[in-house]
């Protein structure tokens, strides 16, 4: 079991450390540096944020996940 | 407009007032008379807060300009009570919790007591009928029907 | 039947404040009269969204009685929100000073001799407004090209939040079967029977004293001080008797603010009541909501998962929107187990009434769409409703994952009432059925987003030589009986009567703080508080009494009824008198004080304790115009130990009466940003003639986490109604009602696309 994932903005360990939790947090927090950080991975907030809310499934949130997990490895410990 | 006189019975007192003949009776009652028992919830006649005794009909006071109730015996809730000794219905009220905020309850206590003298064997059915008119927001009406429904059946007689 | 054990609680008590309510006598805000007082009136937008270039009230200070006007120009322009901890939420100005956002939104204010000059003064100020363009829906303020109601909020998403657990895919995959449905929620008015009512009284040692018509005085007190610029300590409210709140009150109004601002430049007492229309039209209201549920069961009717995504009309601003989008996700997985759960909620702004708190909070449309959706999953697979209910409720020492710890829950017990109350019906007429819901609501809430730094209810009490008690709470009764729920408590845990109890309440000066009245807080919460205070005062008594006895200390000492006993020798004893006689003399003339407090801590992501229940509600429907009437109904209700006998019965019948009212009769129209009905008329709130029969049968629980084992009532019970009417339209005449309010031509038109849905199967 890989280890906890953490916000690549705040640092925090979202609930139980999946990546899925992480990006949940990050939307759930909304904020101008969250935003930032996502719109500076190439994605839109909002447009993830509405496709959330007007589609069944979880694409967003898996779309955001990925892309959590792959800067892990350059997070400071 | 012209101010004129206006000597107005309320609660058995004789009151001698000066105002804008426009006034409607609940102003005169509240602000002029200074009883500010009776209430006032809505401009539209619709709410019956305002809820008056006439001469043993009730009125919704904020629907009749003060000046037609010269002449008359004007009731408010302030005028239930006798020397401190609450009235059959104010007492089943409080047996039956028939009131929480309590805004609307002087118009439903003057309602409730025209009423009764109207129809004194009333159906639970008529009694609701009888109060239609006064809005609660509070207590679902069904505590207040009770109320009266006890005071009918003579629960509170020689009291 | 369990028999009553307690001298006080449960038992048939008087309303404290009965005397004074049905005397006439009861002071209400709205009666309120200073000398040297003036009335003030509010000028109000009549466009949704505009800039405001210019105000001119240069006319109406020429009027002869006019004696001020202030605008947004007059304040700090402090952007005040609820949400204290979340800057960015706190968006509102209360008298706007660049633009407005909704249609009877506050511009300027007037205070004059009287009512109606102030009136006629409104009528001579000149506002110039550039009006923008405007949106009203949720889903039309999302597009790209809709205009920016707040800066910063892009696409106008005003807040979102997000509630999951478990492996949500993997659960659906595990589900037979699968149902997804759309729902819309409508708002809904708080209807007080006393407006928003204020006045305000500003002195020239820099003192503010307001009576107003308030749910929570503290919260009133602080939040002035941070848009007036004042220090709490030299901020009065007072709020003795209340016409209803429902949770329209407490937040800051118009009437509030506005009369404070008057009073702060003329240094005179101003008085502002709202009338009925801009009770309507300008104070926030239920949150309209529209609902997309996917929920996915296994044929046996067992539970699997469920996925929620949720627009939330704001309209203008934020108020306590944040709270109902949270709570209306939580509660609608409730009372049910879910192996995934998925949530997503948004709250958009629009140029709209601001929509915030009202009783049920979010839970009305969550239950609204919950228990319609699982009622037709009942029927699409042949299962019996309670028995489908049942083998997927909550049950005590339960874990709601990352958000609840239920302890006490008597839900199991209420589908056991509840069935066979249907079973004994029988068979009904042909346009008459039964429908039910579940439902279940807070024992007040654990967040502190308000960010005090004081307990969340305190309380002290106050023991005289003549052994009457002073009790001292900032719990702010407003109709629903906390006075007397609080003095039960106190009188119980003391030993004493119900009479020799007097409350104070509603009066920052002299009460300790406390967060008011909403979030079905106070009975748990400030009930905590009160039996802390009057069991340090027991204590102190007790003392005294231990010295004086000369008992071996195996004994333990109790009052109970004003009898000072030993609990193993209750016949041996003295009158509570006499012991307050002594002791006030022992401890040096000084009276017998108690304190207590409580702060909920670790209790989970929402709320120490909750409410279960499921109502049955047997409803008659004439098909030909669409009618309802309501025609019978029980409750199996869990609210731990009832302590106000007479309340808990009120609140019961209250609450149905608004529910009922938010089901089929309370409609709210609105077109291009205006209400089509703000008046009584139009507005149809229900009537005497329309309540059936409301009986309730108490579940019997104990919940460790209130006093006595007391939890929630009054507000939880707002919650099934609504979907239990529908539910029994459903079952009456086989059509689904994704929308409430339902309007009679709704129904109409249901049965007509049925009949024609069935004959084209032929």
């Amino acid at each position: 079991m890989s280890e906890p994932v953490k916000c690549p903005v705040c640092g925090k360990q979202a609930k139980t450390g999946s990546s899925i939790d992480c990006a949940r947090h990050m939307f759930g927090t909304g904020d101008k540096k969250h935003r930032a950080w996502v719109e500076a991975q190439g994605l839109s907030f909002i447009d993830l944020l509405i496709e959330q809310a007007t589609t069944p499934g979880n694409k967003s949130y898996v779309t955001l996940a990925e892309v959590i997990e792959k800067v892990q490895d350059k997070l400071p410990k | 407009m012209e101010k004129r006189e206006l000597r107005l019975t309320v609660n058995g007192q004789e009151y001698e007032l000066y105002i804008n003949p426009k006034t409607l009776l609940v102003e005169v009652i509240r602000d002029h008379i200074g009883l500010t028992g009776t209430k006032r919830g809505c401009e539209t006649v619709s709410c019956g807060a305002c809820t008056v005794i006439i001469d043993d009909i009730a009125v919704k006071s904020c629907s009749i300009l003060a000046v037609q109730a010269e002449g008359r015996q004007v009731r408010t809730v302030e005028g239930l009570e006798a020397n401190g000794k609450l009235a059959p219905l104010q007492k089943s009220f409080l047996d039956h919790g028939s009131y929480q905020c309590g805004f609307c309850t002087p118009g439903m206590l003057m309602m409730s007591e025209a009423f009764l003298k109207e129809n004194p064997t009333p159906t639970r059915e008529e009694i609701k009928e009888g109060i239609e008119g006064n809005i609660c927001r509070c207590t679902g009406y069904n505590s207040i029907v009770r109320a009266v429904e006890a005071v009918a059946k003579g629960d509170y007689k020689g009291e | 039947m369990t028999i009553n054990k307690y001298s006080v609680i449960n038992t048939h008590v008087h309303n404290v404040d009965g005397i004074a309510k049905v005397t006439g006598r009861a002071t209400y805000t709205f009666d309120v009269k200073l000398p040297g007082m003036l009335y003030g009136k509010i000028l109000r937008s009549p466009h949704p969204h505009a800039k405001i270039l210019n105000i001119d009230y240069s006319k109406a200070l020429q009027l002869p009685g006019v004696i001020g006007v202030v605008t947004g120009k007059d304040t700090l322009g402090v952007k005040q929100g609820i949400w204290r901890r979340f800057q960015d939420l706190c968006d509102e100005q209360m008298l706007t000073v660049e633009k407005v956002r909704y249609i009877g939104e506050p511009v300027a204010a007037v205070a004059a001799l009287t009512e109606e000059i102030a009136e006629q003064a409104l009528d001579l100020i000149d506002v110039e407004y550039e009006v923008l363009p405007s949106v009203f829906e949720p889903l039309d303020a999302i597009k790209k090209e809709a205009p920016e109601i707040h800066e910063g909020f892009e696409r106008n998403i005003n807040v979102t939040r997000h509630i999951e657990w478990g492996d949500v895919e993997a659960a659906f995959e595990e589900a037979d079967y699968i149902r997804e449905d759309w729902f819309k929620c409508g708002g809904q008015a708080h209807m007080c029977m006393e407006t928003r009512a204020a006045v305000s009284s500003y002195t020239p040692d820099g003192k503010l004293t307001v009576y107003h018509s308030t749910q929570a005085p503290y919260y009133m007190q602080t939040l002035l001080a941070g848009v007036l610029g004042l220090k709490e300590g030299n901020i009065r409210v007072i709020s003795h008797y209340v016409g209803g709140g429902f949770g329209g009150k407490f937040e800051l109004d118009g009437a509030i603010f506005c009369s404070a601002v008057l009073s702060m430049k003329l240094y005179r007492p101003v008085k502002i009541v709202f009338t009925r229309e801009e009770e309507f039209i300008a104070t926030k209201r239920r949150t309209p909501m529209s609902y997309y549920v996917r929920t996915g069961v296994k044929k046996d009717g067992t539970f699997c998962a469920r996925e929620a995504k949720v627009f939330t009309n704001g309209g203008a601003y934020t108020g306590m929107g944040a709270t109902a989008l949270y709570l209306t996700g939580f509660f609608h997985s409730f009372p049910y187990r879910w192996t995934g759960y998925r949530y997503d909620g948004y709250r958009v702004y629009t140029n709209t009434l601001p929509s915030s708190a009202m009783r049920g909070f979010g839970a009305p449309q969550a239950m609204w769409c919950s228990e319609q959706q699982i009622e037709w999953i009942a029927a699409d697979l042949g299962l019996d409703p309670i028995e489908m209910r049942r083998k997927n409720a909550h049950y005590p020492g339960y874990e709601v994952p990352g958000q609840a710890s239920i302890a006490s829950c008597g839900i199991d017990q209420c589908f056991d009432v509840i069935q066979k109350w249907v079973k004994d019906k029988g068979k009904l007429p042909g346009n008459r059925a039964i429908g039910i819901s579940a439902a279940g609501f807070m024992s007040g809430g654990i967040f502190n987003w308000f960010d005090t730094p004081y307990s969340f209810s305190s309380a002290v009490v106050t023991i005289n030589y003549d052994g009457t008690v002073e009790l001292y709470v900032g719990a702010q009764d407003i109709g629903q009986g906390s006075n007397t729920t609080l003095a039960i408590i106190c009188a119980e845990t003391l030993g004493v009567k119900i009479g020799d109890i007097k409350v104070h309440s509603g009066d920052t000066e002299h009460c300790p703080a406390d967060l008011g009245a909403w979030g079905s807080r106070q009975t748990l919460m400030a009930g905590n508080a009160v039996k802390m205070a009057a069991e340090d005062a027991k204590k102190q008594l007790l003392e005294i009494a231990y010295a004086q006895s000369g008992f071996n200390i195996v004994y333990d000492l109790d009052i109970k009824n004003r009898w000072v006993h030993a609990i193993d020798r209750p016949e041996r004893g003295y009158d509570y008198a006499e012991l307050v006689q002594k002791a006030i003399r022992g401890k040096e003339g000084q009276r017998i004080v108690g304190r207590g407090y409580y702060t909920p801590h670790r209790k989970g992501m929402i709320s120490p304790a909750y409410s279960y229940m499921l109502q049955g509600v047997e409803v008659e429907i004439d098909k030909e115009t669409g009618k309802i009437k309501l025609v019978d109904s029980l409750t199996a209700h869990d609210c731990g130990q009832p302590i106000n006998r007479l309340g808990l019965m009120g609140q019961l019948e209250g609450a149905f009466s608004m529910a009922a009212g938010y089901g089929y009769l309370e409609y709210m129209p609105y077109e291009d940003g205006k209400l089509m009905n703000p008046n009584l008329v139009d507005y149809k709130v229900i009537r005497a003639t329309e309540m059936p029969e409301v009986s309730v049968a108490e579940i019997d629980t104990y919940e460790p986490e209130g006093p006595y084992g007391a939890k929630e009532a009054g507000e939880g019970l707002t919650n099934p109604t609504a979907a239990a009417i529908s539910n029994a339209i459903f079952h009456a005449l086989g059509v689904q009602m994704k929308e409430c309010p339902i309007r009679p031509e709704m129904i109409v038109n249901a049965l007509k696309e049925k009949e024609t849905k069935e004959r084209e199967k032929k």
